[in-house]
């Protein structure tokens, strides 16, 4: 199996590619271009669509166009992109069309600055757009994962026919790692059961999200809800570390959780029981694992590049009106002086 | 006023050898005149969006909102109606404005609104390191178009003469007099003002060779004749490599403004309780 350093912007692509994606649409934004940068030399070479559109609403919604004909389509963005993306964006969760969108996410708000931030957890997984709907959103912490995420977020996006939102930041997008390719590319057909796809098999298929009857429209919002609830279910996915005896649980996800896992490291060589519980989707939220540890008295620290953002998930999760936040903006990571402070402060 | 007094202490960031800085500096001379001609700087406002071009903001002393990328033009229009009496300089780049922006571009030339706009056409997405623009030869080989691109490039100023903009200019950033003359025009025409630099980006895009080679200055005797002024826009179409490139102002016209359509809203000086009353009973 191929083994090759390469960037976590790079590995979406391959992730992507290897998911058998045959159309891209991007806009040059940083730190989120060099996903646009891979797609332009390698989509091409293979056949498949690339487009630099000339706007982030035109890109969003030639995926919206691909998508609904059936295409495996991804976009790319960061922080103001991602904004103007949300149109589209509530458009494909609302006329229940898949597609991927990868958010390398920045500092904000406004313009910011292209250091990395956490601070789109709330505008990815509470929905973004108007109207009651969600994304699927995973979050990887690593090369790996940028690849493999990509890969499985075309295949929920697909089995629920709903956007997946792949929320990295700019430190995950432009840092090396090894990666190993993944073993086998997934040659997908046109799902002819709900494509339009302009042929006489899918002449039937509508796509839509108006419904001007009040009723209908309301049909249409409890069905999505279903889904959502089906979705929680079935695809939450966290990871653990030295939580099993520990008594204060720090939540991170993304980079801040590799930042966090040294500190779970230090703390433990003091003596003081830590671990580390880091979602992987963190939409839907793994929430039930999280109020099992609330109930054996576990004390949580939020560790987030954003304001408290996850923590409202947490408090929601473990009904703990007290979750600790340990935090940093402005496009600068997570101290481990920082995380060490708090533990200390609740031990 | 020494045009020295506009600067800023802030830190230039633009590469050296960077078309902005002839745009830079003959803007910051321009406006010093003008002060002393009686367009007082402290109505001045000057707009940037997002790009390279946008840090012009910040290296000059004058009152300035820098704003988002491809909404120059309407923040410019909000500022502008807000206060007609403003005078307002829009600095904008080519995937600012006509790309992620176009619309907006349409629309204030649409209108005739009084703002001038000079766009800053380096022909690449400089501050995203190196993409292909609406201006961008066909065959522009960038970070997302490693096999050149298949697009043929916009002509700036024919949308603009088709979208109704009434001042119509081309400066090139290799060419500090030309650029002064004709910021000075624009900025002292009444209705949209369009000038388009061919502003070179030495990192991603270097023309200076190309168009040293080929631009020239026009001096139009018939500004008003549109038929004119096009044969001359579209003897350039920015893709062949042949052509002469001309520079210098093509077109100017008069017609309505926009910014002049609003009765005026004196808040003091009526009876505001009243009028609202006098306008609600009315129409009920």
């Amino acid at each position: 199996m191929a083994t090759q350093l390469v960037a976590g912007n790079m590995a979406v692509i391959i992730g992507a590619l290897y998911a058998g994606c045959d159309c891209f649409f991007g806009y040059p934004i940083t730190p989120a271009s060099e996903i646009l940068h891979e797609a332009s030399r390698y989509f091409p070479k293979l056949s498949r669509k690339f487009v630099q559109a000339e706007s982030e609403e035109a890109a969003i919604n030639m995926a919206y166009g691909a998508a609904s004909a059936g295409h495996r389509v991804l976009a790319a963005s960061s922080g103001p992109g991602m904004s103007l993306k949300q149109e589209g964006i509530t458009y494909l969760a609302g006329s229940e069309i898949p597609c991927v969108i990868v958010d390398i996410q920045r500092a904000g708000p406004g313009l910011g600055n292209i250091g990395p931030e956490q601070s789109d957890y709330n505008q990815a997984c509470k929905g973004g757009g108007h109207g009651s709907y969600k994304n699927i959103v995973l979050a990887p912490n690593s090369v790996q994962e940028m690849c493999d995420f990509a890969m499985e977020a075309f295949k929920l996006a697909f089995k629920y026919r709903n956007p997946a939102i792949i929320l990295a930041d700019g430190v995950l997008g432009h840092m090396v790692e090894p990666l190993r390719f993944p073993q086998k590319a997934v040659v997908p057909e046109i799902d002819i059961s709900w494509a339009v796809n302009g042929n006489a098999a899918t002449k039937g298929n509508v796509l839509t999200s108006i419904f001007l009857n009040f009723d209908e429209l309301e049909r249409h919002n409890l069905k999505l809800q279903e889904k959502y609830l089906k979705i929680g279910d079935n695809e939450t996915a966290f990871e653990e570390y030295k939580v099993d005896d520990a008594d204060v649980v720090l939540v991170a996800y993304g980079i801040s959780s590799r930042i966090a896992k040294t500190a779970v490291d230090i703390a433990r060589s003091r003596g003081i029981k830590t671990g580390l519980y880091r979602p992987i989707t963190i939409y839907p939220f793994p929430d039930k694992r999280l109020s099992e540890l609330a109930g054996r008295g576990c004390r949580f620290i939020s560790v987030e590049m954003s304001n408290g953002q996850m923590r409202d998930d947490i408090r929601l999760a473990t009904g703990c009106a007290i979750v600790e936040l340990v935090c940093r903006y402005g496009g600068n990571l997570m101290q481990i002086d920082q995380i060490m402070q708090k533990i200390r402060e609740l031990t | 006023m020494n045009p020295n007094e506009l600067g800023t202490y802030a830190k230039n960031t633009w590469c050296p050898g960077c078309g902005n800085f002839s745009i830079f500096n003959a803007v910051r001379a321009v406006l010093a005149e003008l002060n002393y001609d009686g367009t007082p700087i402290d109505n001045v406002v000057l707009v940037s969006g997002i790009g390279c071009h946008a840090k012009i903001v910040d290296y000059l002393n004058v009152n300035s909102f820098y704003s988002i990328h491809g909404r120059t033009l309407p923040v410019a229009m909000g500022i502008k109606l807000g206060n007609p009496d403003l005078n307002v300089i829009c600095f904008s780049g080519d995937g600012d404005c006509l790309a992620e922006g176009l619309d907006h571009l349409i629309f204030a030339a649409k209108r005739n609104i009084d703002l001038t706009l000079i766009l800053h056409n380096n022909r690449v997405y400089g501050l995203t390191t190196g993409q292909y623009t609406p201006t961008s030869p066909k065959g522009f080989k960038g970070k997302s178009t490693p096999l050149g691109t298949e697009e043929f490039p916009i002509n700036p100023l024919e949308l603009m003469i088709a979208s109704g903009a009434t001042f119509i200019a081309r400066g090139y950033s290799h060419g500090i007099d030309l650029l002064k003359r004709l910021f000075r025009e624009a900025i002292l025409h009444k209705g949209f003002s369009f000038v388009d630099v061919l502003q070179v980006c030495v990192s991603y895009f270097n023309m200076y060779e190309v168009y040293n080679k080929r631009v020239y200055e026009v001096k139009s005797s018939d500004l008003g004749n549109f038929e004119e002024a096009l044969k001359l826009i579209r003897s350039w179409n920015y893709n062949d490599s042949e052509s002469p490139i001309p520079l210098g102002k093509f077109y100017e016209i008069e017609a309505p403004q926009f910014d002049r359509l609003f009765p005026g809203y004196e808040p003091h000086s009526v009876d505001t309780d009243a009028m609202i009353k006098d306008v609600l009973d009315n129409l009920i």
